[in-house]
């Protein structure tokens, strides 16, 4: 990896990157984004559809729970994967098969479980921190660059690999399951499986994403992007684009924001997300006018966004020319799901 | 000659007994009505046949070809959050490729032809939250019959639908059982259209109060 940090180092120098590159962390931030957001972004969409915003939550709150337990029992404070894990996995599968089997509406329950590890988590902590620098532990709760390493970024690579085959491969069940259960039953779908699958793959997902977005901030992340998105998507195909979309624009955004004015990442990742939300709002709404009949043509998109990478390439930064070939698709072929209107 | 045998089948939810001891069968080839009161239990009927709650007795299925059932909810309510086109929803069951990717083309000549069946030619892009009530029961028809089913269980299908749409629904499912010769085993709440074409009924308050030919047992 020192080799290819110190060829990003090179473009950054050159100014063919932005000047912020030239730091291996923050290239490691960047490759973070890259393989977070269609992980977090296709998960979204389906998180919204099958109502386990909260649930999210409360995983957060669980894997906090996990790093203390991890830390007590030994694990490095880098990295208490195996207490993140276990725990969290340990609450996944409580919470779904107490909400299958009890009539009470499952954001009570979750409301139950949320209480209890957020509870639980602050006993451990404070039982952690009399071994351990406490601003080490606010690193898991609000997300840090400083503190991610090579092995993180594999390990997330190998997970985010992994959520996006098993999620692909079940896909079509599992928005079926979360349109109409009883027919998603009559086509063969296992709606307890798929309960626990989608629990599963989220957990995974979360307890990865821990060290840049942080625990009590990852649950924006697998929330908003689908909220943004909806606020402008047409199909299913749309609405996973655009939630990919919003996912990458907020990490890489937050992560420039979090580095330029030195802000933990988590909440700049999260406050952009958030800006993405109310700003497809109005585009939401521009859409619908004649203003928004024309913004939407592909043409106008096309070259709206090719003059933005002519600015920029004529500014020397070379990034641009993505944008202007971007321009050039958008002409010729429109907005991403567009054909579905 | 029997497609599905009930055999003393009872659902207990909650120490509350919504069905009790109901035994009946139904032949293949034919349009079978399932009626009673409101809370007589044929949508718990229906559930069960389903595989869908917990039931002590015995149902049992007898397929010749390929076993598939066909299945019209009650309701289906769409979630306003989510921006499903009828194209996504028909291809959910008929492609492997994952829906959010697009339609395939097969899928998507597959779909164009089972719209047309129904009435709803060019309403492949629509998102299922703007259907009317009755677009969406003729969505979920075509969904039912195809490919076509041998069993084709409807809970209640003429629910909210205009005069017209009930005169269509009568002819698809008439012709579905005549010409494709489908079974079909519909709750009904229509007791004339019932009498009109029903091959046999079975009337139920929580056990079996009638069963035999339309005229006889709703007399």
């Amino acid at each position: 990896m020192t080799s290819f940090y110190a060829w990003v180092t090179g473009l950054a120098h050159s100014g063919v990157l932005p000047a912020d590159f030239q730091y291996p962390f923050l290239v490691r931030g960047f490759l973070c984004v890259l393989l977070l957001t269609p992980m977090l972004g296709g998960l979204s969409h389906l998180v919204v559809a099958r109502r386990m915003a909260f649930f999210s939550a409360a995983l957060g709150q669980a894997a906090l729970t996990g790093v203390s337990l991890g830390l007590l029992i030994g694990e490095p404070l880098n990295s208490p994967y195996a207490g993140m894990f276990g725990f969290c996995l340990l609450a996944t599968l409580g919470m779904v098969y107490v909400k299958r089997r009890s009539s009470l509406p499952p954001d009570t329950l979750i409301g139950v479980f949320l209480a209890l590890s957020l509870g639980l988590g602050l006993v451990l902590l404070v039982a952690v921190t009399r071994q351990f620098n406490v601003h080490q532990v606010e690193a898991i709760l609000f997300g840090s660059l400083l503190t991610v390493t090579d092995s993180d970024l594999l390990l997330l690579l190998a997970v985010g690999v992994v959520v996006m085959v098993l999620l692909a491969r079940e896909y079509n069940h599992l928005l079926l399951d979360s349109l109409s259960p009883p027919l998603a039953g009559v086509e063969g779908s296992d709606s307890r499986f798929l309960d626990y699958f989608f629990a599963f793959l989220l957990a995974l997902s979360i307890v990865v994403s821990l060290k840049i977005i942080g625990a009590l901030l990852v649950e924006a992340l697998v929330v908003v992007p689908a909220a943004a998105s909806r606020n402008i998507a047409r199909s299913t195909r749309g609405y996973l684009l655009w939630s990919v979309a919003v996912a990458f624009v907020a990490g890489a955004g937050g992560l420039i924001v979090s580095n330029r004015f030195l802000v933990p990442t988590g909440a700049a990742v999260v406050l952009a997300a958030s800006l993405a939300f109310f700003v497809t709002l109005v585009a939401g709404a521009l859409r619908r006018d004649a203003l928004g009949r024309f913004l939407r043509g592909r043409q106008a998109a096309g070259i709206a966004i090719a003059l933005t990478g002519l600015v920029l390439l004529a500014a020397r930064v070379w990034i641009g020319a993505l944008l202007v070939a971007a321009g050039a698709y958008f002409f010729k072929f429109g907005w991403p799901g567009a054909q579905d209107k | 000659m029997r497609i599905l045998e009930v055999s003393n089948l009872t659902v207990r939810i909650d120490d509350q007994t919504l069905l009790s001891d109901v035994s009946f069968s139904v032949t293949r080839g034919t349009l079978h009505a399932i009626v009673g009161p409101n809370g007589a239990g044929k949508s718990t009927l229906v559930n069960a046949i389903l595989g869908q709650i917990r039931f002590d007795g015995r149902i049992l299925a007898h397929w010749r070809r390929n076993g598939r059932i066909g299945y019209v909810p009650q309701s289906f309510a769409v979630d306003r959050t989510l921006p499903v086109t009828v194209a996504d929803f028909l291809a959910l069951t008929r492609q492997r490729r994952p829906v959010c990717f697009g339609v395939g083309r097969d899928a998507a000549r597959r779909i164009g032809a089972m719209l047309e069946r129904v009435g709803l030619a060019g309403f492949e892009q629509r998102q299922l939250s703007v259907l009317s009530g009755g677009e969406l029961r003729r969505v979920l028809l075509a969904h039912a019959l195809d490919p076509l089913p041998e069993l084709l269980i409807l809970d209640e299908p003429a629910t909210g639908l205009d005069r017209t749409a009930s005169q269509w629904l009568e002819d698809v499912l008439l012709a579905a059982r005549d010409r494709d010769d489908v079974t079909v085993l519909m709750v009904s709440h229509d007791h004339e259209r019932v009498k009109r074409h029903g091959d046999r009924v079975t009337v139920l308050d929580k056990s079996v109060v009638a069963d035999g030919a339309p005229a006889d047992a709703l007399a």
